[in-house]
């Protein structure tokens, strides 16, 4: 089983043997219940990935993909919905290079951080997930692997990483860029 | 650009079709190029296979003949079936080339921006992430 994000977050933290403290659960102040979170989860890659919900749009099956000349392996494409021009991104290509594959009809999540819209490339789509605020912690203040994380979820099937889109948008240029 | 619509050179690289704005070539010529600098061969399009055409592009030192492997025709596609390059894609691609999608038979067809294309592929301007304030489609 390859290691997840978080795995690989966790490990180079020990590794530098960072003093940094564990994500610890938010306990509210007594008498105030805060509500819980939305999430929208995927599986990638053997590891569970999640955006705020309110960013997923949609879930779409992919068309045919038009290639984009010079583009990165995580950038798969762009097909048309309706009308509109939607990038692909291959999430496990671009957290763990490791390339999801692209079977006709694959689902997609179509994810909105304004200003960028894409429709990310999942082997299967959880969904909306509730979460107790108690059980999101912070990202590992790990670099690489952590550089995306927003948070993490810990519920009853293992760990979500809760990721950022701008920061996936910006550690995608740099990757992009020829060395 | 005239009465809404926009004619458009289709071009091949390779295995892929491209789209031109037909007023950005001046002609169409053979790959023979009279001069070899004139030529322009591997660009953020890829390298054609064959080479058998020539896109003809002004450019400040004169002319630059931007080498494919065929030319499919000209085409007028309506405004209406423009659509520029995603935010996310135009963030991420190394090259400021591709200025957006024509809509063909319900085909999403590259538009290639040949003055640019033509200036990424100079000798020392190899394809750069874009700039920030560059304007889209």
């Amino acid at each position: 089983m390859p290691l997840s994000i978080i795995d690989r977050a966790m490990a180079m933290r020990e590794e530098r043997g960072s003093g940094a403290p564990d994500p610890a659960p938010r306990v509210p102040a007594a008498g105030v219940a805060e509500p819980d979170a939305w999430y929208f989860a995927v599986r990638v890659a053997g590891g569970r990935y999640a955006f705020a919900a309110h960013l997923v749009t949609e879930v779409v099956r992919l068309g045919p993909l038009t290639r984009l000349p010079s583009a990165p392996p995580f950038l798969l494409g762009v097909f048309t919905h309706r009308g509109e021009i939607l990038p692909v991104l291959d999430l496990g290509e671009l957290l763990l290079r490791r390339a999801s594959p692209t079977r006709p009809g694959a689902r997609a999540a179509v994810v909105h951080a304004d200003p960028w819209r894409v429709a990310v490339l999942s082997d299967e789509i959880e969904g909306l997930i509730r979460v107790p605020r108690r059980r999101i912690g912070p990202a590992p203040a790990a670099q690489g692997a952590a550089e995306f994380l927003q948070a993490v979820i810990a519920d009853d099937m293992g760990d979500i990483a809760v990721l950022e889109m701008p920061r996936v948008v910006s550690v995608a240029r740099t990757r992009s860029v020829p060395a | 650009m005239s009465d809404g619509s926009r004619q458009l050179v289709l071009f091949q690289v390779g295995a892929r079709v491209f789209a031109a704005v037909a007023a950005d070539v001046r002609r169409i010529a053979g790959s023979l190029v009279e001069r070899e600098e004139e030529a322009v061969a591997e660009t953020a399009l890829g390298r054609p296979w064959d080479a058998r055409r020539g896109l003809v592009v002004g450019a400040p030192e004169g002319e630059r003949t931007v080498l494919v492997d065929g030319v499919l025709g000209l085409r007028a596609v309506p405004d209406s079936e423009f659509q520029s390059l995603p935010r996310f894609a135009s963030d991420i691609l190394p090259t400021a080339a591709l200025a957006g999608f024509a809509i063909l038979d319900e085909v999403p067809t590259l538009v290639v921006d040949l003055p640019t294309l033509v200036r990424e592929g100079e000798p020392g301007r190899g394809a750069g992430p874009r700039e920030e304030t560059r304007h889209h489609a």
